[in-house]
Order: C-alpha cells, then structure tokens, then sequence
C-alpha cells in the first residue's frame, strides 16, 4: 500500500475545520446576524447589526456532477468571490460575495454555463434525490432520470416564484430512502410490487438466516429447510415488497422489471412554521418505470402542482391547502383514484381513520 | 476518448432545461474510462428497466469499518470498467462550506484514482467519490487525510453528522450549529469509522424550527434550534410591513398557539404561550427576530420505513442550552448521548434503530433508564386509554404512603 | 489488564470469528458481549474488548464486512 504521508499511517483526522472556509465578511459578522432580503429566486442579502452584507447567489445543479463542473465552480468563485461559496442541503450552490458589482457578470457568467439561477422564496426547490440504477443494488427505479425529466418541465417554477409557498419535492429509489423523501410536499417513491424470488442454493451458502427471518416488517418470512440445510420460505400474502430482506441477503432478489415503478405521495413537511412536521400521504399508488422520461410521473406531480396553484392561498404549503379542503375534494380535483391502497393498514395505521362526523359533504 | 456505446436512452435526458446528470457523465467519460462503461451499463438499465448492482461486502480502507460503500456490476465481462464502483464518502466540512483550493484538490483526487463523477452531495452530507476500485482506496485515503479531510460514516456507525448553516449566514441561528456539529464529530470519530452500533445512528443540527437538514424526519437525534426569552420586535418595520400585507391574515392568525396580536399599538406578543415555530419570523424577517436567550430541543427516533415504519422525532428534552455547555467542551451532551447509546446497546438488537427500540421497550422504561423525568412537553397529549402498567400496590397490612402513586 | 490476558483476548476474538465462519456474522457488539462472558474472571472491560478490535482490524487480521449490517470477518 502505498503511504504517501511519510512514516505513519494516520487515521481519525475528522472533518475539515470549517474556519478555514468561511469568507473574512462571515467570520467577522458570525452570529451577528440581524436580517436579509430576497432580491431574486436567484440571489439575497443578509445584513449584519455591524451594517457589513454577504451576498449569495444560487445556482442549480444535478448532483451527480463531473469533476470539471466542480471546477467550473471553481473558476467562477475564484473570480467573483474570492474562492469561497457552499453548497445547500438540496444540492444547490452558493456564491458567497461582499461586493454587489459583482453578482449581475457573476450570473452572467453562470448563464453562459447553462445553469439555472433560482431556488429562493416560493419555488420548487432544487429535487433531492437517490442514486437509483446509477449506483444502488436495491433501486426500484432510476433517481437522476426522474428528477432531471421533473425539474426540465418544472424549471420555470425554479427560476420564477410563481407558487403560493415553497415546494419541496424528493425522490426515493427504494423504501430505504436516502432523504426525507417521507415528509415532502411532494414525494416520488420507487417501490417493487411482487414478492422477493428465494434463490435457495445462494440463500444457504450467502445469507444470515436468523436476520434475513429479522428484516421482514410483517413476519412473512419463516424458518425453513433446503438440502438439510437452514433456509426460509416466504409467506407471499403478507409480503409488502420493502426489498429489506434483499438488504440482508443477496438471495432473494426482488427488482423484477415489469412490476416495479413509482408511488407519489403529498403533503409533508419538516418545518414546524405554523403547522407541525407531518409525513407525506399516498397520492398515487403506483405508475410504471417508464424511462428516459417518465411522462406519467411528470404529469402526475404537474396536476398536483397546477392544483395546489389555483386552489392554495398565499403561504400555505401543499399539506396545509389539503388540510383545509379535504382529502375528498384533492382526489376529484387531480383525478386521482382513491383506493383501498390509501387506507393504511400497517401497525398504527388504524390512527388514520376519520372518527367524527366531520365530513364535507 | 470517444464514445464507447451507443446511448438513444440516456441521449434524451441531455435535452431540456435543466442541467442533465448524464452530460456531466459523459464530461466525465473523457477522463476515465470507467464512466464509459458506466454509461452503457446505465443505459443497459434504461433498456431492460432494471438496475445491475451487485451488493456491496468487503471493502474499506484499513482500520475503518465505515466510509466506503463497495458497489460491483452484475455485468463486470461486458462493463469490466465499473466491476468494481465503489463510493468513497467524504466527512463534509460544517455548513458546507467550501474555499475553491480544496476542492481543486477532491475533485483531482476523483479524476486521477476514479471515476471522474461525485456527489455534492450525498443524502446524509458527505461529498462522495464515485466509481473507485479497491486498489485505489489506501491512495485517496492518505491523499484526504494530507490535506485534513476523512471518510464519513456507513454501516452500523455513527453517520456523518451535518448541520445547517447556522450562525454563519443565518440570523434565525438560535445555537451554533456548526460549532457543535464539528466538535461532536471529531469526539465520536471511533464511532464513526469503527462500526460497533446494532444499526446506523445519525445526528442533524438545525438552527431553528425551520429545520433546514430535515433533522427531525432523518435524524436519530434532532437538535432544533429554540429560545426561552422574547421574540424581538421592530415595531417600526412591523408598521412598513402592515402597509404592504394584511397582518392578521397572513401573520397573527396563522399563528398555531394564537399568542399575537396586531393593534394600531403595535404587535403583542404572549411570548409564554409561543411555541417557536417561526412563522411570524419567517414572514417579517426584517421585524422580528427569535430572543436571545437560544438554545436548543433535543429529539430523538425519526427514521425512514426499515423496519418497522417511518418515524419523526420526539421531544426529550424542551430546551438544552447549547451555549453553556458549550464551555466545557459539550460534556453534558456527550454524556447524554453516551446514555443513550448505552441503552441501545444493552436492549437492541441487530439493525434495530433507537426509535424502533424505544417504541418496543415502551417509552416510560426508556425514560427511566436514561435518567429523564416524564414532562408534560414530550407529549401532545397524556394518554386517552386506562390500561396503565401500575408498578406497585399496597396490601391491607401494609401502611399508608408508601406507595410512589400515594 | 496484562499483556498475557490481552493477547489471550485477541486470540479468543479471531478464533471466535473463525468457528463461525459462514454461519454467524458477527458485530462488534455481538463480540464485546461474548468476551465480556468469557473474561469475566480477569477483569476484561467492554473498552478492553474495543480496544482489542480495535488492535486486530488496524493490523489486518480481522476486516469489516456489511451486509445490511456491518460485521468482523477473516481477510480474505
């Protein structure tokens, strides 16, 4: 192996000092803070109680990004701001600059890259997402395909703030859901519909049988025996498709092409502002993978968007503008099918049920 | 390097406005030949609707337990490039804050031992490394740790904790995220690269109840920023505010505890009934701010579906004041955790959560076990039903009081 | 805890992985407890165990594995 290092091998180093990255006009106002101001989707200040401004600028990006976009990036920070900028938590970027002359050739700069500049304010914020057939065993779906198909048609909602509040929409490959895809106005969710195969002659020699028995949500599978040896067998009506025992034990595969495909649930959110955290709801049970561009699924999350635009009032987030005109009113209005697949019958799924009279009739 | 395969499929995601995730393959393709196969895997999975990833097993750097996610295809013969695509997660800086140097540096790491292709970045925060071979992995290790970068979590360890942006660039800031984020990382290392928990743990800071990581959806423990004091008012902005919008439609009555009032005197705020949410902050950020008395809610147990459904996080404890303890280095934070993380590893088993833990051991027994006292603030509200786990009874004989239930 | 019962428990915690080779995965966790058990008379902590590990992955005799879980394994 090779030590580039000298001597000793060093390990434990942990994360960078963020000091060493954070712009002289943030170190010297950090924590001083007293307000700021969207001036664009694209760009705001905020202002120090010593009176000193940061400007950011935000940009889109696909996540999934080449070397030489990170030093496109690079260029462009090193040009305008002095060298610094970060990224969000929905893998926007971020210029950070203290001279205003600079932000209108900065996004000049970013156009001539073909980037998007928005993501502030009442917008749909830039989709995050998984990695799907990229770079997951486990994928029901593909991530960075459905994402860039939803933001190229959504991408006027990125760059102008035409919607009644932010819309955060994620996508989730599989039930394991890398992201908080289960608390998003909008949710995409890869999901399988038929039962895991039990490739027997793997299961004895690759799988812990104890905890492959373990990973099942609902007991379906059970202890078993092939050629005398300890194995499983699955108890098909009680599976619910999550892929877990796929997770522990490489023997019993359940991505099967013709089944698999999307499920899109609305109406979640993680910010506590007027109305508690809440999960997101099962809109749309299932449509199918439908590559490169999945047109069912844009179409389905454009209806609910083009709904919640003309039905919410200004500040209501997706789940607050159903909250107050009923779920029976959300499904005649986007047209979608209520099922008994929207009745939650998993533990506690009882708590869902509507004990009152209280009915919009 | 041309192209190797003929991609019709992926060629469509390279229209539309939004910048295409498979243009930026194929830029990467023309430094390393593994992207190319890459892409006609990819496109191979577009094709039969399918993915070919094969799972992950033995491959990590030495020492570690956590920080690389191995990935092999399930075609190696007709993609030998991506037989082994192995991710190598990076422990992102607090706030992701970056200075172009470094990245220079990553990114020519990436394009030298890799694929050319990364995450900025992963759902959990790390920037990673895509498409590494294993032979590769000891080089960009020690390349990392020269220049003060390490590897994240995976596995059953400590996840990457991340944070918002905090104090840096946030007036809603009611705590320095940053600050203890990166200082419970460098304490947990171990934790983090030495997989020894049942299961993942993660922990997510956030400045205020906007909750800008979505910490209480994903975090084992959510630390949310709150204050004890008053809301500070600007009544002079209030005023410039009141004459562009209607106050009380869009601010007083949209408040979920009902605890203001907008008047030709001004704005009233019963502050002892404000439950921190920040909308009307969040609406007037030129007029108000949260106090200056900020701390933070510990919660604790969200999680996504495995295994036994998905989770948020609930309170444990209402308010933490993150600034004192920050004077001695976050001891009693630690503690806390390390309390915790006790509990975990004495009564959970294998790839159990704290929070699948806690709802089947009971939360009562947790409390106790932990040392928290049962608050009125962990609940939204006391139980409904009477079937009561009652400890102790007193016989006949026995005398009064003596019983904890009097 | 002296060299003698260290390298004792080292040797415990490799042969503990090899019998179950193919059988059981074992955590860390899973390993602690086991030794705990087993070293009960000679004052082994549950940091002694760690540090053991600790001592036998950063030399190579023992190496993490994952599947759905992070457990010790022989090198390959």
């Amino acid at each position: 192996m090779p030590d580039v290092s000298g001597t000793k091998r060093i390990t434990d180093v942990g994360p960078h000092d963020y000091h060493d990255f954070l712009h002289p006009v943030i170190k010297n106002n950090y924590g001083k803070w007293k307000y700021h101001e969207i001036l664009s989707t694209a760009h705001m200040v905020h202002v120090s109680e010593t009176g000193d401004k940061i400007y950011s600028v935000r940009v889109g990006s696909p996540r999934l990004v080449s070397g030489s976009f990170i030093k496109d990036l690079c260029d462009l920070a090193d040009k305008y701001s002095e060298g610094y900028l970060r990224f969000t938590t929905r893998n926007n970027v971020e210029f950070l600059l203290d001279k205003e002359d600079n932000i209108e050739p900065l996004m000049n700069d970013i156009k001539k890259l073909n980037l998007p500049l928005g993501g502030i304010g009442n917008v749909v914020a830039n989709i995050v997402h998984t990695q799907g057939w990229i770079h997951c065993h486990t994928a029901a779906s593909d991530a960075s395909g459905v994402t860039k198909s939803l933001m190229d048609d959504l991408y006027e909602y990125y760059i102008d703030a035409k919607l009644p509040a932010k819309v955060r929409i994620a996508f989730a490959c599989c039930l394991n859901m890398c992201g908080a895809v289960h608390c998003s106005d909008i949710a995409v969710l890869g999901i399988h519909r038929r039962p895991p195969k039990l490739l027997s002659d793997k299961i004895i020699n690759l799988c812990e049988i104890p905890s492959t028995i373990a990973s099942c949500p609902t007991n379906a599978i059970r202890p078993d025996t092939y050629n005398g040896k300890p194995s499983v067998k699955l108890i098909e009506e009680a599976c619910v498709f999550c892929g877990n025992c796929f997770t522990v034990c490489p023997g019993m595969p359940i991505s099967d092409p013709l089944n698999d495909g999307v499920s899109i649930w609305v109406g979640g959110k993680v910010s506590n502002a007027r109305t508690k955290p809440s999960f997101s709801k099962l809109a749309v049970s299932y449509l199918e993978n439908d590559p490169p561009r999945w047109p069912k699924v844009v179409e389905a999350v454009k209806t609910i968007l083009d709904a919640y635009k003309n039905g919410a009032e200004k500040g209501e987030r997706v789940g607050e503008w159903i909250e107050r005109i009923g779920w029976p009113k959300f499904f005649k209005i986007t047209g979608f099918k209520f099922t008994k697949y929207h009745i939650d019958d998993f533990r506690l799924g009882e708590a869902t049920m509507n004990y009152s009279a209280q009915v919009r009739q | 390097m041309g192209k190797k395969y003929e991609t019709p499929l992926l060629d469509e995601l390279k229209k539309g406005k939004w910048p295409s995730f498979v243009a930026e393959m194929e830029r990467a393709a023309e430094t390393s030949e593994m992207t190319g196969d890459l892409l006609g895997q990819v496109e191979q999975s577009y094709k039969e609707k399918m993915g070919h990833w094969k799972h992950g097993g033995m491959v990590g750097v030495k020492g570690y337990g956590s920080g690389i996610v191995g990935r092999f295809s399930d075609l190696p013969e007709k993609y030998p490039g991506v037989k082994e695509f192995h991710t190598v997660r990076i422990n992102q800086p607090s706030g992701f804050f970056y200075k172009s140097d470094s990245l220079r540096k990553i990114v020519d790491i990436g394009e030298k031992h890799a694929s050319s292709l990364f995450n900025f970045h992963g759902s959990t925060g790390d920037i990673q490394i895509l498409g590494v071979k294993t032979s590769e992995l000891e080089t960009i290790f020690q390349q990392l740790v020269s220049f003060g970068f390490d590897l994240g979590g995976s596995g059953s360890a400590l996840r990457t904790p991340s944070c918002c942006v905090g104090m840096a660039r946030c007036e809603f800031a009611n705590y320095d995220a940053m600050h203890i984020c990166y200082n419970i990382t460098q304490a947990f290392q171990d934790e983090m690269h030495r997989p020894i928990f049942n299961y993942k743990f993660k922990f997510k800071f956030s400045g205020c109840g906007n909750d800008c990581t979505a910490s209480i959806a994903r975090a084992d423990m959510s630390i949310i920023g709150t204050w004890k004091d008053n809301i500070r008012i600007d009544q002079g902005m209030v005023k410039e505010y009141a004459k562009k919008m209607n106050l009380h439609k869009y601010v007083t009555s949209k408040c979920p505890t009902k605890c203001m009032n907008y008047s030709d005197t001004g704005l009233e705020i019963d502050d002892s009934n404000c439950s921190k949410c920040m909308h009307c902050i969040n609406v007037m950020p030129k007029a108000l701010r949260p106090g200056i008395k900020g701390g933070a809610t510990i919660l604790l147990g969200s999680k996504a579906p495995m295994v036994s459904g998905p989770r948020l996080s609930m309170v444990l404890v209402p308010f933490y004041d993150v600034a004192e303890d920050a004077k001695n280095g976050y001891q009693w934070f630690k503690d806390f955790v390390g309390k915790i993380w006790e509990f975990w590893d004495e009564y959970g088993v294998n790839r159990e959560r704290i929070g699948e833990l806690i709802q089947r051991v009971g939360i009562g027994n947790f409390l106790e076990a932990i040392g928290l006292e049962p608050l009125p603030e962990m609940v939204s509200s006391p139980r409904g039903n009477p079937f009561v786990l009652y400890e102790d009874y007193v016989e006949a004989d026995e005398g009064q009081g003596e019983s904890p239930q009097g | 805890m002296t060299d003698e019962t260290k390298a004792q428990l080292e040797e415990a915690i490799v042969n503990l992985i090899r019998e179950f080779v193919n059988r059981k995965r074992f955590k860390p966790g899973d390993v602690v407890k086991e030794m705990e058990v087993k070293f009960s008379a000679s004052d082994v902590t549950k940091d002694d165990v760690k540090s053991a590990i600790r001592e036998l992955t950063d030399s190579g005799r023992l190496i993490y594995g994952y599947a759905g879980g992070s457990f010790l394994s022989l090198p390959e």
